[in-house]
């Protein structure tokens, strides 16, 4: 990963401590940015096995970039912003994460290890096990610092609540402010926009709305939905709002809901898809697109369309883009030459990604050198906030993914909720957006 | 060394999958549990649907038997200190909660294979009650066992309890039975070949009433009586046992070095395994729906999957036995109440003991992960069957947590569950014949503690029911006693 020459630089040029190292960070981007476009691979070691583990989705849905911060354990540091001076230490490891002593974990259980039935019921083992697995368990420790005491957490009302500033929620968002709805809208980046600002672009994108067309103080960015409640007084959404002065906890409590959360990335199971150097297609495009960072040579795997979006935007933007893998095939119109349909997908390197490798659908496997793969399919969708409030979620074996059951206009088989974009299982943005305008319009009352 | 990771934040690969597809666990809820995955930071978020994809694929479920774990709130981690921001009113009850687990499981869950059409004993409820029984009647020779259970194993309060086990109670039955447990715990791997996890890292009681304190310190005496090393502890002790403790308000604290915490799941496994392998069957997703009554004598037990005929029932339902006895028209005092509970991002080792505020109930410990569990009983919790989650429940025990380990505030909590103690109006468990059914036998009412003493009473049940001999706990515990007035209360009731 580099950064781009020709890109602006997006905050004052400042430096972090990594373990006492000072290493260059621009300020207010995600700190992993920061440290990736520094050549900083390894963040981490994983739980168990002592992996190397480097950021993967910048989304805050794995756990690979997890790194002690200003004294504070397991500190995303994909979503914090960078601050000249900040502390950065990596956790799980002995001496250190680049060179650690219980990566030998890894090599001694090559098909892994089974805690359940390791030396069970062996006497004196299980003991001195129990014993060693306790002091190697645990993520980090215990925080340096006592926390402040919080803001008193404060209450809102309004006739709609909606989640997500992304396509779905941000079309929606245009309905009510149409219809005159008293409304509040939470999104958890800093920018409203969603895939829109974030994903790599397909042609017939919407436009991203205008913050300001919207009424003031109702669209809250930096604040992100923890969980939808019930209490004596109703329902209503907990959300964490990030200000200066820390965070806040908001209950939000509304007539009727909206999500539109959009999905996680998902980590797609192949060989060594933790590896440093591994990352989720949509943190590709948010570090280009962003943060004026990609990678030198990359190969991209996954299957639909933003797949081979991100090729062309990658390649657009001077990265040479070395494979695009489609595991689903066949293969759409705009796909990169280099694209093919494979299959068995597998990263290569010690401790970063140094190649990657595949089965060539009808021939043979194809080895490629690049510093990045780059796994892009479709979102899983954040159904957690539905199915906490009653929606029902199922299985789409064809997609492989857990989708938010509703129909045309967003309802689902709770009362009051209402889902749209990605949460119902993915799509383009612009059919996201004609989801949250049709919802809206449902919301108000306009459909039966 | 090359691995193909599913869950990257608990190191789950899809060998470890195909191993829990293999061992019998196949509905995600299961295989989250026996392999972790979806337990770390992330909660399932990039890698739930991948390991639905692969039990789809791979598996005997399709979907709509594929459904995703309950998710737990918060979504994402949450720092204590933010949920201690939060004002309760105590005035109030707690009401509803989310999400509502589910009331029935969906058919498509249901095993497809016949039920037994007979057995000499069936079991409802495959808890930890029910499965240590069945273990126990198969030591002793009887395998012609069925242990019905209405969900997936784990799926009531066996699996959603804080691993706690101790001997600091306030009789002399509970302090017995839960030393023979503690034992039995202790040769679990050997018997069973299924770690875990004891650690006896002690109870750490604290008081912050005088009428508490002298509970503790009367207790101490019996303790010392039964053998079981309890002190009560200075205030210089008890921060030596757990730095940072700030003891505030606490008049008294007393320790048992002996008690400890366990990884609970596993007794389940263990014991179903063991069961299977001796032909017994464990039938899951299976509901009782009534009972064929004639003579004084239950002959059948109807479920949603067929009759059964057998010439024992043994009814280990936790929360839901009364529901169950109703259907044989038998009414239990027990009643269903919600605890919350709530585990943190997982830390090294800084918590040994699992510490409790007698007063309160608010208890925590570190698990073997390294995860901070804790709960708090709410006194304004209404009775029912009801396992939801409430932000005023997150709220009320983060202020408590942080009223004595203020170094945590900072800590962030992954997920908060609830599930129901069994409660009866003497705090002690129904167990024994049935007046007016002789052949239903009552296994149920332990109010949050059956996890602990579950190994020592299904010795004592199994060992009961097969010889016949004179057992005096199921006379003592008898269901006659709410009638005749016996009643011998247990006061150490936490969480």
């Amino acid at each position: 990963m580099r950064r781009l020459p020709d890109a602006s630089p997006s905050g004052r040029a400042i430096t972090v401590d990594l373990e006492g190292e000072a290493i260059p960070a621009v300020e207010g981007e995600p700190v992993a940015c920061s440290l990736i476009a520094a050549g900083e691979s390894v963040f981490a070691r994983s739980i168990k096995y002592h992996r190397p583990r480097g950021a993967f989705c910048f989304a805050a849905a794995c756990s690979h970039c997890l790194m002690r911060v200003d004294g504070q354990p397991n500190v995303y540091t994909c979503r914090t912003p960078a601050r000249a001076g900040m502390r950065l230490e990596r956790q799980n490891a002995f001496p250190s994460a680049k060179v650690d002593l219980f990566e030998t974990i890894d090599w001694f259980f090559p098909r892994g290890l089974d805690h359940h039935e390791m030396f069970a019921g062996v006497p004196v083992a299980e003991q001195v096990m129990a014993k060693v697995a306790r002091q190697l368990a645990g993520l980090g420790l215990l925080p340096d610092h006592q926390a402040p005491i919080r803001p008193h957490s404060q209450i809102l009302q309004a006739d709609i609540a909606v989640v997500g500033g992304g396509a779905a929620g941000l079309a929606a968002a245009r309905g009510l402010t149409e219809r005159r709805a008293s409304f509040f809208l939470f999104e958890r980046e800093e920018r409203i926009g969603g895939r829109l600002r974030r994903g790599a672009p397909l042609p017939d994108d919407p436009a991203v709305a205008d913050e300001a067309s919207f009424p003031a103080h109702h669209v809250m960015t930096r604040a992100h939905a923890i969980g939808l409640y019930d209490d004596e007084h109703g329902r209503f959404l907990a959300i964490v709002k990030m200000e200066p002065e820390g965070p806040r906890l908001l209950r939000v409590y509304a007539d009727r809901f909206l999500l539109a959360p959009g999905g996680h990335p998902a980590l797609h199971p192949f060989e060594n898809n933790d590896l440093p150097g591994t990352y989720a297609g949509r943190a590709a495009s948010l570090l280009l697109r962003e943060h004026g960072v990609a990678p030198e040579a990359a190969a991209l795997v996954g299957w639909g369309e933003e797949l081979h979006a991100l090729g062309r935007l990658l390649q657009a933007h001077g990265t040479q883009v070395r494979a695009v893998v489609d595991l689903r095939g066949p293969l759409p119109a705009g796909a990169l030459p280099v694209a093919s349909v494979g299959s068995e997908p597998k990263a290569h390197g010690l401790r970063k990604v140094t190649a990657f490798s595949f089965q060539r659908e009808g021939g043979q496997r194809v080895k490629v050198d690049c510093d990045a793969v780059l796994v892009s399919t479709p979102t899983s969708p954040s159904f957690e906030l539905a199915r906490q409030g009653g929606a029902h979620v199922r299985f789409d074996a064809q997609r492989g993914l857990f989708v938010v059951e509703a129909d045309a206009d967003g309802r689902t088989a709770a009362p009051h909720l209402f889902v749209a974009g990605d949460i119902t299982g993915g799509g383009t943005a612009r059919e996201a957006a004609a989801a949250g305008a049709r919802a809206a319009e449902a919301i108000c009352g306009g459909r039966s | 060394m090359s691995k193909a990771l599913i869950c990257s934040c608990e190191d789950v690969t899809v060998t470890d999958i195909r191993h829990a597809l293999s061992r019998g666990y196949c509905d995600v809820e299961s295989v989250k549990r026996y392999t972790g995955f979806g337990t770390g930071m992330c909660q399932g978020k990039s890698c739930q649907a991948a390991v639905a994809a692969l039990i789809a694929r791979e598996g005997p479920l399709q979907p709509p038997g594929i459904l995703p774990f309950t998710p737990r709130p918060p979504l994402y981690p949450t720092e204590l200190s933010l949920f201690a921001s939060v004002p309760v009113n105590p005035a109030e009850p707690p009401v509803g909660g989310v999400p509502q687990e589910l009331g029935t499981f969906p058919p498509a869950l249901r095993p497809t294979a016949p039920l037994p059409q007979k057995a000499k004993v069936v079991i409802i409820g495959g808890g930890v009650m029910g499965l240590a029984l069945a273990y126990n009647l198969s030591l002793r020779g009887e395998t012609d066992v069925v242990v019905l259970e209405r969900g997936y194993l784990c799926a009531g309060a066996s699996g959603r309890n804080g691993g706690g086990v101790r001997m600091q109670w306030g009789t002399p039955s509970n302090i017995e039975l839960a030393k023979r447990s503690i034992d039995l715990m202790k040769q679990f791997a050997r018997d069973l070949g299924i770690n875990i996890w004891l650690r006896q890292g002690g109870y750490l009681f604290m008081a912050k009433t005088e009428a508490v304190a002298r509970r503790l310190e009367r207790n101490v005496a019996l303790h010392n009586k039964h053998g079981v090393p309890t002190r009560i502890i200075t205030a210089d002790a008890a921060r030596e046992i757990v730095p940072g403790l700030t003891l505030k308000g606490v008049l008294a604290a007393s320790f048992n070095p002996e008690d400890g915490v366990i990884f609970p799941w596993a007794f389940l496994w263990g014991y179903a395994q063991h069961c299977l392998k001796k032909g017994m069957k464990v039938e899951t997703f299976t509901n009782v729906t009534g009972f064929e009554i004639s003579g004084g004598q239950v002959r059948k037990v109807r479920t949603d999957r067929g009759d059964i005929a057998c010439d024992t029932v043994v009814l280990a339902a936790g929360a839901w036995s009364p529901e169950i006895a109703r259907l044989a028209e038998v009414e239990l005092p027990n009643e269903p109440h919600r605890h919350e509970i709530l585990s943190t991002e997982p830390l090294k080792p800084f918590v040994g003991p699992l510490v409790s505020v007698l007063d309160s109930g608010l208890y925590f410990s570190q698990s073997m992960r390294g995860e901070i569990v804790g709960g708090m009983g709410d006194p304004k919790e209404p009775a029912g069957l009801n396992m939801g989650s409430t932000l005023r429940f997150v709220a009320r025990f983060s202020e408590a947590l942080l009223e004595q380990l203020p170094q945590v505030g900072h800590v962030k909590v992954l997920r908060q569950w609830a599930g129901c103690y069994d409660v009866t109006p003497d705090n002690n468990p129904v167990l024994g014949r049935t007046p007016g059914l002789d052949n239903l036998l009552q296994m149920s009412g332990f109010v949050g503690h059956g996890f602990m003493m579950a190994p020592a009473v299904a010795e004592r049940m199994a060992q009961w029911m097969i010889t016949g001999e004179h057992d005096e706990l199921f006379h003592r515990f008898n269901l006659r006693r709410f009638t005749s007035g016996h009643l011998e209360r247990e006061d150490m009731i936490i969480g």
